[in-house]
């Protein structure tokens, strides 16, 4: 090092420009939320099925550029990139001026990042905080970083150890990096996340490797998110390749965007590499940044020396600038992702809609048996019977167990036993063909809507279609004909009935006999939103009634047809849907059993986690983010 | 080439025609089946390689040169042809971008797609390529990846008009060998591993590490890393192209490593070596195909089983319920039985007094109406006695619900099967849906109502001719008319001993009409005695036989057209899953019969994944 170290770390460390950091700093309230939403958004994003963001650049900068950096002490951190076996370590050593990170012939065999601190920096700095993703781990050996850990998968370390020489300026890390082409994956994204975080990057290029894709890929990014970077042509035949040198500079740069702060060549000379001593050409005529450092005798110059001279203010400053703009880019930034996150919401929200629309079905229920309601009402009127027409009721007990008895001498009528196993039998049967129509509906709405055929699918192609009919039963026989939940909703129907119309009680009675006559029929749907609409389900159901309800359209025959109008003439209009309403109480809850193994055994959770997705849009978190990226957009423009 | 093992070609090549044509009926024997379609798709890709390594078996072998982009390629193209044949240096990456292909001067390449290819043909006299085709591939590398990052998006670039690894991909299909070229730099290249292990099944190949003089010697790792993606790897030559050519061009003699690679080209693609690489490439090909189907069919072979048994669970459990409803039904008609055996009998007893009794009884009890019996439906109308008309092909779910299938249950059934059936991945058109559609239902349940009624009434004729066979007993006939007689004897022997004896004898008056009423009730009443215990006779043991006759009822197969969809699926797809187990190891026995002795090419092994 022919510069002055102390002097070059000591004016570096001295002045930050005070008002540089404050210029960022000011970015940091926004940034900070930023990211808290985003992290906070994330989850749900991948359960919309819209991209993870992880892999794009915005996101590196975002999380490993400016909410690493914004806040802190304004160091530069400079790392070493390339494709496998260019040399990256051996620049790396001779930039630190020490063995940091071993180099062997074999490729791809730098798997952790290796971080050189200036003396001091260590115990100011958080590094795992300056360097998101990685677990700092201190350096033991040059070999740590050649080291393949039996955890390999729980941690991305980086290897870091302190400046021995003291010759390393005080605001400048030094990285090697683990390559960007090679089969093992895991180095990329290293490679990746030190870029993310740095400003300067040491492109280390070779006449091989300047124009593969993977090496444009990576610095393309760089380029995007204006790292300063410092190309190195290693490995040429020097002098004899140093005319081509512009050629490949000039497809490098145009196929990347890298306006190179300075271009250097070294020549292909292992044995000196090996030692440490690798001569850096300048190549002046190539570097439009100019910033070569002082050129020796023999026309090398000192890498490490002229990095120590860089503005480090001013990169800084850059690097910070350009990862909010590529946060901001409007083609490729945060906005496009919360744009997909949207878009996918709103494919979850007809999804829903389809599912509500088709996921409905009719369920023909036997005819109640008779007596079922007519016990409830007949035990609601016994108290009130010193107020009613005693032999009204009478007459109606007498002649109904009389024509019952008669009918079960003759043998036509069944016993009440009989009857109600009959009703239970044909009752399972519609419940059963129900279920299977549900089943068919989902299956039409998830061929129709992939997102669906991916949330339903583990419950339609895996399930155990099997289970669900032994559940159907079991809630069925154990559901009792009448239930507690029927007797309340019935005393609060005549209680209220009694209240609104004092004189039209006995007209129940006349109107339960004909109403006995319906045939009910319950729409069971999918009602994602809705409420529940009969109040002997809704008062128990809890958590089901707003995910499979009853869709209140109970049909109760025509009561009024079959009496004939004119005997019950107009106080008809009034009981007519009492009657309705007690007897579309009674079916709703026995169709009940089928909402319950619907939620219970077929469909789990997957309709709350629908209704949650279909609603992702509207999240508060969304509409903040995007408040916080135009707030943003505004301190970048401004500063 | 020490062992040859096309000292019975034809007995080989047939055997493998035969496979080749073996695989091609079964990858096409289920394209409803989505696994199947898939299985085809990838026959169809393999199909031609396969037909034209049969067809051109002595044809001379194509070899690409591959590699990354700078890795001396080109350079080690001219080497071996002789002379600057394709451009190559360090002056622009890439240097090829079109194919060139080299070719001896009297060696016919015009089955080489060279037009589609925008290939170069070269002629070379060079000793090297005299009897292969050498073909300069262009690089995987330069070609940005589709899923490229998106801040390159932005602003268009120069390689945004490189079609390098489209163009890669469509010459190597022509090739039958691969050398694989690789430097210091290249040889952990996750995009050209990515590649060769995308072209390597049925392609053997040659290693070569070019820059020698530059660079380390990486061989020991490059096998390492070759062997972990499933690489066979004999040997690695070493040799720096660039020497070589400027060597051969100043008649020198060439370097070892170049001399080498030369040398097993010579020894190892070249003649009979050829017949022999083909057929190899051929073989392994087939059995990297049949590797593949197994991936693709192998999980989804218990979910077949699973169907199958979904199948017999679903059918047991239908018939189940159509024997309980017909054994209840058969039970609770116990005088349409009685009627049913007794009449036809009744009607064969003839010439006593018994028989003459029962005529009588028959005959009143005929007046009374046929209460109680077996009702209308398809076992009332059995039991009565009445022919069966056929369904005729028609039938709706009321029809069979007297047998205790209502559509809830077969529903239930065939809702469950869809289940079994989707998670095999089965689905319209090889099944059906749960719910048939009208149609469906008609001709379906109108099969299993004349199959039940047919059955039944064999069942049912078959229990009655047996208890008619226990009645035709002369011996309980003889008895029944003895017992009857005596006591009819006795009573006119009575009759006639108190008038003749007693009354003409002794002079006692005759005792009247009120000893022959009270003698006729007895009669009667020790008839009907008789007559019960006949038929308490007959009766006895009917409902364990009912029993034994509907426990027959599962052989009978009656409800199989409910669920003929799902069972005709199940193994339709087990038995395709099964035949490509066999063929696999058909091709598996074919090729250790090859068993090629070891030679210095490399080939992917077939039980290896992909990067």
């Amino acid at each position: 090092m022919q510069s002055d170290p102390s002097q070059a770390g000591g004016t570096q460390a001295a002045a930050p420009a005070k008002g540089v950091a404050n210029t960022y700093a000011s970015w940091a309230g926004s940034t900070t939320e930023l990211c808290e939403l985003i992290d906070a958004l994330r989850p749900l994003s991948a359960a919309l099925g819209a991209p993870d963001p992880s892999a794009t650049d915005w996101h590196g900068q975002l999380f490993g550029k400016l909410q690493a950096q914004v806040s802190r002490e304004p160091v530069v951190v400079a790392a070493v990139c390339g494709g496998t076996n260019t040399g990256k370590s051996l620049i790396a050593n001779t930039l630190v001026g020490a063995e940091i990170s071993r180099s062997v012939p074999e490729a791809a065999r730098t798997r952790h990042p290796v971080a050189s601190l200036p003396q001091g920096l260590a115990a100011r700095i958080d590094l795992a905080a300056l360097f998101p993703g990685f677990t700092p781990v201190a350096w033991t050996s040059e070999k740590d970083a050649l080291a393949v850990s039996p955890d390999e998968t729980a941690a991305d370390r980086l290897v870091w150890r302190e400046d021995a020489g003291g010759r390393q300026p005080a605001r400048l890390i030094l990285l090697d990096t683990p390559d960007i082409d090679g089969t093992l994956r895991e180095n990329w994204h290293r490679a990746e996340l030190v870029r993310n975080a740095c400003d300067v990057l040491i492109a280390v290029l070779t006449q091989q490797k300047y124009n593969d894709a993977a090496v444009r890929d990576f610095f393309s990014a760089a380029a995007a998110a204006r790292k300063t970077v410092i190309v190195v042509f290693n490995m040429v035949d020097w002098p004899r390749q140093r005319e081509r040198i512009g050629g490949w500079l000039a497809t490098f740069t145009a196929e990347t965007g890298i306006v190179p702060l300075a271009v250097y060549a070294a020549p292909h000379d292992f044995a000196k590499a090996e030692a440490g001593r690798i001569d850096f050409y300048p190549l002046p005529e190539l570097s439009p940044g100019g910033a070569t450092g002082p050129v020796a005798d023999a026309g090398t110059a000192d890498l490490a020396a002229s990095l120590a001279h860089v503005d480090f203010d001013r990169i800084k400053l850059q690097a910070m600038a350009g990862a909010v703009e590529v946060v901001l880019d409007p083609r490729a930034g945060a906005g496009t992702w919360l744009d997909a996150f949207e878009t996918s919401a709103r494919d979850w929200q007809q999804a829903k809609q389809l599912l509500a629309d088709e996921a409905r079905v009719r369920v023909a229920l036997p005819t109640a048996p008779r007596e079922l309601v007519w016990n409830e009402i007949w035990n609601w009127l016994e108290p009130r019977r010193s107020t009613l027409d005693l032999t009204v009721s009478k007459v109606y007990r007498l002649a109904g167990s009389g024509v019952v008895w008669a009918a079960r001498r003759i043998g036509v009528a069944k016993s009440e036993e009989e009857r109600r196993e009959d009703f239970s039998a044909v009752e399972l049967a519609a419940l059963k063909q129900a279920l299977a129509d549900f089943v068919e509906r989902l299956e039409d709405a998830s061929r129709r809507n992939p997102r669906l055929a991916a949330m339903l699918d583990g419950a339609l192609v895996s399930g155990d279609r099997a289970a669900w009919y032994a559940d159907l039963e079991r809630r069925h026989a154990a559901l009792p004909i009448v239930s507690e939940d029927y007797r309340t909703f019935v005393r609060g129907e005549l209680d209220r009935f009694s209240r609104e119309n004092p004189g039209m009680v006995r007209w129940i009675l006349t109107g339960l006999n004909v109403g006995s006559l319906a045939r009910p029929a319950i729409t069971v749907g999918l009602g994602l939103a809705g409420a529940a609409v009969v109040p002997a389900a809704a008062a128990t159901a809890g958590g089901i009634s707003t995910l499979v309800h009853h869709v209140g359209d109970v049909v109760v025959g025509t009561a009024a047809t079959l009496a004939g109008e004119g005997a019950l003439g107009l106080t008809m209009a009034g009981v007519k849907p009492l009657i309705e309403r007690l007897f579309a109480g009674w079916s709703a809850e026995r169709s009940r059993v089928l909402a319950e193994t619907l939620h219970g055994v077929v469909l789990g959770d997957r309709l709350e986690e629908i209704d949650r997705l279909a609603a992702a849009a509207a999240r508060p978190e969304v509409a903040r983010a995007r408040r916080l990226l135009f707030e943003l957009r505004r301190e970048f423009f401004q500063s | 080439m020490t062992h040859d093992t096309a000292a019975h070609p034809t007995y080989d090549d047939t055997t493998f025609d035969e496979l080749v044509e073996a695989l091609a009926r079964w990858s096409g024997s289920l394209p409803e089946w989505a696994p199947a379609r898939r299985v085809r798709a990838e026959w169809e890709q393999v199909a031609p390689r396969l037909d034209r390594a049969r067809r051109e078996l002595s044809r001379v072998l194509v070899v690409g040169v591959i590699g990354g982009t700078g890795t001396g390629k080109s350079t080690l193209v001219n080497a071996l042809a002789g002379g600057t044949v394709s451009a190559a240096g360090d002056v622009a990456r890439p240097t090829t971008i079109n194919p060139v292909v080299v070719v001896a001067k009297d060696v016919d390449c015009s089955w080489l797609p060279l037009d589609a290819l925008q290939a170069r043909v070269v002629r070379s006299e060079s000793p090297a390529v005299a009897n292969i085709v050498l073909v300069d591939c262009p690089d995987p590398d330069t070609q940005a990846d589709a899923g490229a990052h998106a801040a390159a998006a932005g602003q268009p670039r120069p390689s945004d008009t490189n079609r390098n690894r489209d163009m890669l991909e469509a010459v190597v299909p022509a090739c039958d060998v691969l050398l694989l070229v690789a430097t210091a730099q290249k040889y952990r290249s996750w995009i050209v591993a990515r590649e060769v292990a995308a072209f390597a099944p049925g392609r053997p190949l040659l290693f070569v590490q070019t820059h020698a003089s530059r660079d380390p010697d990486i061989r020991a790792d490059w096998r390492k890393e070759l062997e972990g993606q499933g690489f066979v790897v004999p040997r690695i030559f070493r040799l720096d192209a660039l020497e070589a050519a400027s060597r051969a061009a100043t008649g020198l003699e060439p370097e070892p490593g170049f001399r080498e690679l030369v040398q097993a080209i010579d020894e190892e693609l070249v003649g009979r070596a050829a017949r022999r690489v083909r057929r190899t490439g051929a073989a392994d090909l087939a059995d990297w195909f049949l590797q593949q189907s197994h991936r693709d069919l192998e999980p989804l072979r218990p979910a077949v089983a699973q169907l199958a048994a979904g199948v017999t669970e679903q059918r047991t459990r239908l018939e189940g319920l159509l024997a309980k409803a017909v054994e209840a039904k058969l039970r609770a008609s116990r005088s349409a039985w009685q009627r049913l055996i007794t009449d036809e009998l009744v009607d064969r007893w003839h010439g006593g007094p018994f028989a003459m009794f029962l005529h009588i009884v028959a005959a009143i009890a005929s007046f009374w109406p046929r209460m109680r019996s077996a009702g209308g439906g398809l076992i009332g109308r059995l039991l009565a006695g009445n022919a069966i008309a056929p369904a005729s092909g028609r039938g709706t779910w009321q029809t069979i619900e007297e047998l205790g299938l209502g559509e809830a249950d077969v529903e239930q059934s065939r809702s469950i099967l869809v289940g079994l059936a989707a998670r095999a991945r089965l689905a319209e058109p090889l099944v059906g849906r749960a719910r048939l559609d009208d149609e469906r239902v008609q001709a379906t349940v109108g099969t299993l109502l004349d199959r039940t009624a047919a059955w039944l009434s064999s069942g049912i004729d078959k229990l009655v001719a047996e208890r008619r066979g226990r009645m035709d007993s002369p011996l309980l006939r003889i008895g029944c008319e003895l017992l009857f007689t005596t006591l009819l004897v006795a009573v006119l022997v009575r009759a006639g001993w108190n008038f003749f004896h007693g009354h003409l004898w002794n002079g006692r008056p005759v005792e009247g009409l009120a000893f022959l009423e009270e003698a006729f009730v007895w009669v009667i009443l020790f008839g009907l005695f008789l007559r019960w215990l006949v038929f308490a006779r007959l009766r006895m043991g009917l409902n364990g036989d009912i029993a034994a006759l509907v426990a027959r009822l599962p052989a009978a197969g009656l409800v199989d057209p409910l669920l003929a969809d799902f069972a005709e699926a199940a193994a339709k797809a087990g038995g395709f899953v099964e035949r490509g187990e066999q063929l696999t190891r058909e091709s598996a026995a074919f090729s250790a019969r090859l068993a090629e002795p070891a030679t210095g090419l490399g080939r992917l092994r077939v039980a290896a994944g992909r990067p």
